[in-house]
Parts: structure tokens; sequence; C-alpha cells
């Protein structure tokens, strides 16, 4: 039997159970970014006295090393407000914090960036700011901001290899723990790094064609 | 000019009585004493202006020499620096009280008011994020409350008033200019408003297609909608407008009836300005 | 678990001990010494990966389907594989197979995978930012040079890389800057830098809160001004050279 048999093909439902860790990590932390880049970006934006907090936030978030958050966030946190308590939360809340800083500057220069005569033309209508905001603003920024939202996802996805240094059972985890058990590194890991590229390569293609359709579309 | 009243043209509540007579000289735009200035640059220096019901007024000048801001103030997307502005009656932006004191009016307010103001922008300002339709019926649904059919109705009408009916679902992106600001212009006679504003609205277009917009107004001011147009197209000025405003250096320096103020402008300045204009034809 | 000093949510000593530099400064040299590394790490990979992405982007704007289909090829793959992996592969696995290869016993040094690995990495980003930024110089500029009997390699080195690398400089600083972001994953496979020496302190001294804090910090500072003065300059050169 090959060694890609025996640590590969044998092992293949580790694998696929690693790669759905991934991709959980990755859609919740995604999501967390999301949630938290935006509430950033508006507080900066709309909430004067606040500005401040909420740009050392945002730099904060932006400026430190993913990996070093990790160890943070994953060794420190829990001494002092008592969570996360799995390493897989702690996972997602590290990547979500890179990314929201990176998301929360990308929804300003999408939300800054709508022409202000649009936003003249809603309110000459008798909007209100918050209709305007919603219906105008909000789905004008997202169409401009579509590709570098998606690039950060790819990012993250990429960072999330990380998490295996928490013993976080994800792709990278299963490939080096196969590779250590085996003393067979070749295989596990030149299999992983290649599904990572395919993933990572159909992934980015996809998206690019999705934002060329939303260019050709609204223009 | 000729004028037939069509059904189609919504009017306010009128200001005295249901008296045909009265609503025909209601005071729509009022704008007492406007000043307006941008730092320690003063641009409109004491405007004076009516414009009534039905009344279609051209504001000629050159540039700078405040139209865009008279326009702008009207529906307070500037904040007038002295003066006041009434649209029919009712205070712009600010409110008075019981003992006369002047408050600025609430953005609820002004929100409310606009409705009544249409405002066609040079630059079209468009939502490419929709299609023409719901471009126009946007406002209707989340401003006034209207049903999603009886806004699409409606739409449809104003879209068959510009001549753009076949657009109906297509993406602005997809359009030429001049469709592009016809449908900006469905979209603020949608709100059934009082006043049309039209600041430079074929300034961003090529000459080509000038033309169909300027048709679309021209039908506009027949069907009796009270227009108020800020342009550089003299020609257009003087077979649509019952009156001309020649503004220069943020005064008017002139106002009167076509044939006298661009065929024979009394103040030298406007003199000037035309005869700069003639000689280039 | 303390019974005093607690806010409900909060664990207030710890919170405390947080802020505590005196472990910090206990071993400032040690700590100093890895940061070096990371420069050192830095300062090699980003030279790599300059010539990297300068020689590729030359690759995929040559005429030929053979040497721009190797350029896309490394482009694809490198800026598609997570640094991480990466960097274990080029650590564990090809020594490996270079010693397959050539039949002798080949190692490399933490240092020199990390050096490797980084490098091919952003070469893989250079390359795209060099691409855009050449392929952004106006092809009148490059016609003329062509027609008064300019070479290739010279018009390239004399026409458009000074307008390409204006073009592309602050995505290049950019990319810099997340290259020595980048350099914290090297602590992983044992080169000393900061990051790695501070994970040796914790362990001896069994007090992760303060330092690990602090080697967040530290990197926070440290990259936040050097960000700051790369959008600085990035302004500066936007105003001068428009």
């Amino acid at each position: 039997m090959s060694t890609w048999q025996r640590v590969v093909f044998r092992n293949f439902d580790l694998f696929l159970s690693g790669l759905w860790v991934t991709a959980q990590i990755c859609v919740i932390a995604f999501a967390v970014a999301i949630v938290l880049g935006m509430a950033a970006c508006l507080v900066k934006l709309y909430v004067r006295p606040l500005r401040f907090a909420a740009n050392l936030y945002i730099q904060f978030c932006r400026n430190t090393p993913i990996y070093v958050q990790l160890l943070w966030v994953n060794y420190v946190w829990p001494d002092v407000i008592g969570w996360p308590t799995s390493f897989f939360a702690a996972g997602w809340m590290a990547l979500g914090l890179q990314s929201s800083g990176y998301l929360a500057e990308t929804f300003r220069a999408g939300i800054e960036g709508v022409p202000r005569g649009h936003v003249e033309a809603a309110r000459s209508l008798g909007m209100s700011r918050f209709q305007n905001f919603r219906r105008i603003v909000l789905p004008q920024a997202l169409l401009v901001m579509a590709s570098s939202i998606m690039n950060q996802f790819l990012v993250l996805a990429k960072s999330s290899t990380l998490v295996s240094v928490i013993a976080v059972p994800d792709l990278m985890y299963q490939a080096l723990r196969l590779a250590s058990k085996w003393f067979e590194p070749i295989e596990p890991l030149s299999f992983v790094a290649f599904v990572y590229i395919v993933v990572i390569f159909v992934l980015s293609h996809a998206m690019k064609r999705y934002a060329d359709r939303l260019q050709s579309r609204y223009g | 000019m000729e004028r037939t009243p069509p059904d189609s043209i919504p009017t306010a509540a009128p200001a005295v009585g249901s008296n045909e007579q009265a609503r025909e000289r209601e005071v729509v735009v009022k704008a007492v004493n406007l000043h307006k200035s941008f730092g320690d640059l003063e641009v409109l220096k004491g405007i004076n202006l009516e414009v009534h019901f039905s009344d279609v007024v051209s504001v000629l000048g050159s540039s700078g020499s405040g139209k865009s801001t008279l326009l702008r103030c009207i529906n307070y997307l500037e904040r007038p620096t002295a003066g006041e502005i009434y649209i029919s009656g009712v205070p712009m932006g600010f409110r008075l009280d019981s003992q006369g004191q002047r408050h600025s009016a609430s953005q609820r307010t002004i929100n409310h008011m606009r409705q009544n103001i249409g405002f066609v922008f040079q630059q079209f300002n468009v939502w490419p994020h929709m299609t023409v339709l719901e471009n126009i019926m946007e406002a209707p649904v989340h401003v006034k409350g209207m049903t999603r059919a009886g806004a699409r109705e409606l739409a449809l009408r104003m879209l068959e008033r510009v001549n753009l009916l076949d657009k109906q679902d297509a993406y602005p992106a997809r359009l030429s200019g001049g469709q592009t600001q016809r449908v900006a212009i469905a979209r603020a006679l949608a709100m059934e408003p009082k006043v049309m504003l039209f600041d430079e609205p074929t300034s961003a277009l090529d000459p080509e297609l000038i033309g169909e917009v300027l048709a679309t107004m021209e039908r506009l001011a027949e069907e009796g909608t009270t227009m108020i147009i800020v342009t550089h197209e003299i020609e257009f000025a003087h077979e649509a407008s019952d009156r001309i405003i020649f503004l220069h250096d943020g005064r008017i320096e002139e106002e009167g009836p076509p044939e006298q103020v661009i065929d024979n402008p009394r103040s030298e300045r406007c003199q000037q300005f035309f005869s700069r204009l003639k000689h280039r034809r | 678990m303390s019974e005093r000093g607690d806010l409900r949510i909060v664990k207030f000593d710890n919170l405390v001990a947080i802020f505590n530099a005196s472990l910090l400064w206990e071993y400032r040299s040690l700590l100093l010494r890895g940061l070096a590394y990371n420069f050192y790490v830095f300062a090699v990979a980003g030279a790599l990966a300059i010539s990297l992405g300068l020689s590729i982007a030359v690759l995929r704007l040559q005429p030929g389907w053979i040497a721009r289909s190797i350029g896309s090829v490394y482009v694809e793959v490198f800026r598609n594989v997570p640094e991480y992996v990466l960097l274990i592969w080029v650590h564990f696995v090809l020594p490996l197979l270079i010693t397959a290869l050539l039949r002798s016993q080949v190692n490399f040094s933490p240092f020199v995978s990390a050096v490797l690995a980084l490098g091919l990495a952003y070469g893989g980003y250079f390359t795209e930012a060099f691409r855009g930024g050449i392929q952004a110089v106006p092809r009148p500029h490059v016609e003329a040079a062509r027609a008064i009997g300019m070479s290739g390699a010279m018009t390239l080195r004399r026409i458009i890389l000074p307008q390409a690398i204006r073009h592309m400089l602050p995505e290049g600083m950019n990319l810099l800057v997340s290259l020595f972001k980048a350099t914290t994953l090297v602590s992983l496979i044992e080169v000393p830098d900061l990051l790695y020496q501070v994970t040796i302190v914790v362990q001896q001294e069994m007090r992760p809160l303060p330092l690990y804090s602090g080697a967040a910090f530290i990197y926070f500072l440290l990259i936040f001004f050097i960000s700051a003065a790369v959008d600085r300059l990035t302004q500066r050169w936007r105003v001068a050279w428009r």
C-alpha cells in the first residue's frame, strides 16, 4: 500500500470533517466581522462623541497580526471575561475581529463614495435620513464594495488555517496530525495545500465573475 | 401660449375657498429678501420672487450668478442665511410660534414639505441599483405610504407622460442621458408636487439628446405645471416661459416676459449677456 | 477563580494584570532581539518578493503564451495558498523532495524556510501589483520609445518602470506592511522572532496575560505607526504627482 493510500485515502473522512470545521469557522467569523465592522463604521461616521473609540477599535483590529490576535483572544480573554470557553469560539472571534477592522474601512469608503447627488435626490423627494440610508446609500455602497468584501472573505479563509495552532480540528489540523502520526509529512501536507489552493481559486474566480456581472448590470 | 388644464395635474388645497380664479392666482413659491452666503462669499444678495400657479418661470444668467443656489434654497437643500421661502403660504425650513418668534423647522417637517416640491438635477441622480419603474415608485411607496400596486400604476402613468413606457424594467445604466433625465423628471412628477424645479436639466447632456428633454418640459408647461427652470437654453426659455428672470451677481437684474427680457432688455448687463449669445449663433 | 475583586462579568484582578509591564521590561533584551528577527525576515523576504514580483510580472506581459502561462500559474498558486500552509510545506516537505531529487540530505533552517515561503507568497501579490502598474503606463509612451529605437529592455527600464512604480507604490507599500504582519507566522517554525520569544517566556513564567497582551500592544503600535507613515507618504505623493 502506497503512502498516499495509507495516509490520505484511508483517512479521507478526517479530511472531510476538517474541511467542514474550516467552512463553519469561516462563515461564523465572517458574519461576526460584518456585524462588528458595520457597527464600527456607522459609529465612526454618525456618532460623533464615540468616533475616537470606534477608530481605535478599527485600527487595533487592522494593525495587529492575526496570529497575535488569536493567541490573545484564546489565552487572555478567558481569564478576564470568562469567554471564549472553547478553542473553536476563540478561533472565530479572533478571525472576526481581524476582518471587522478591514470591513469597517471598506464600508466607510463605500458609503462615502455614494454620489452626493443621489442622496440629494432622495432628500428632495422627502425621504428621511434613515430611509435614504437604508434604500439609497447602503445598496449602492454594497455594489461598490462587493468585490472588496468578497476579497476579505478569501483573506479570512486563508487565515483560518492558523486556528489549527490552538487545536481547532480544521483541515490544516488534520493534515498536521496525520503527518506527525505517520511520520509522513509529504502526502497529507501536499494534499491539503492542493485542496486549499483549488478551493480558494474556485471561490475567487466565482466571486470575480459575480462582481463583473454586478458591474455590467448596474454600471 | 395655449393652455389646457388637464385632469392629471394635481393641485394643492386652494389658498382661498374653491374659487377657480383664486386657485389660478395662488402664490406657489414666494421668496422674500433671500440671502445666501457660503463662508465669506455672498451668492444671493436679496432675492424677492413670486411664482403663481401654472407659471413657467425661467431663470437665466451667467455662471456664478446664483441661479442654482436660488433653486436649492427653495427646497432647502441649502439653508438661506437670511430671508424666507414660502411654499403655498407655508414657511419652508422655519416656523413662527404664537409670539412671532422664529424657530428652525424639524427635519420631519422639511421632509414633508419637500414632497410638494419636485427637483430635477443637472446630474440626473437616478439611482442605479433600481429599475426605472422602481426609481419612480420608490418615494410614493416609502414616503407617501402608497400601496405598491397604486404606486406602480402611478409610475406607469408618469412614464407615459415622459414617453418612456417601454423602458420601465430597464436599469439606468442601459439608458441614454436624455432617457435618464426623463426618468428623473417622471420620478419627481410621481410625488404630484405643487411646483417643479429644474436645475440646468440639459447641461450635462450631449447636444442630440437635449431636444427630447426640452420637448418633455414643453409638454409639462402646456399641461399647466408650475415650473421654475434654471437653464442656458435661451430659445427654449423664450418659447416656453411666461416670465424670465435675469440674475446677475446674486440679484435680480431684470424680470418680465421673454419678449422684453430677451429681445429688448432694459438693463445694460442683460443686453450684454444676450447680445453675446446672439453673436455666437 | 478569585472571590474578591470580581465584577460580575469582568475578572478585575486579571484585567489589571494585563497592564503589568514589568515582565516585558525584565525580558526586554530578549524581546528586542526577537523583534530584530522580525525585521530581518521582513527585509530578506521583502527583497525576494519584490524581485520575484517584478520578474514574473514582466513574464506575464510577454507575447509568448508559454511565458504568460508560467506566470499565471505562479500567481494563482501562490496567491491562493494560505501563508501558513505554504510555510509548513516549505519547511517540512520541500527539503524531503529536494533530498530525494539530489540524493543528498537537504535541510532548510527555519530562517531560510521562512524567507522562502513568505517571499514566494508575497511575490505573487507583488506580481499583480507590478502588472497593474506596468499596464497603467499609457501605451503611447511605450510606442514613442520604441519608435525612436529603444530596445525592449531599455524601454522597460527607463520609460515603463519609473511610471509603473509610481502607479503601484501605494499598493506596494501596503503589501510590505502586510508582509511585516505576516512575519509573526515564522514563530511557528521556530524562527526566534518576537512572538516566539514571548511564547518561551510565557512557558517559563506562566503569566500569559501581560505577555500576550503586551505582544499584541507592541505589534499594534509598531504597525500602526508604520501604516500611518505610509498613508501620509502616499497622500503626499498623490498630490505631488497628480
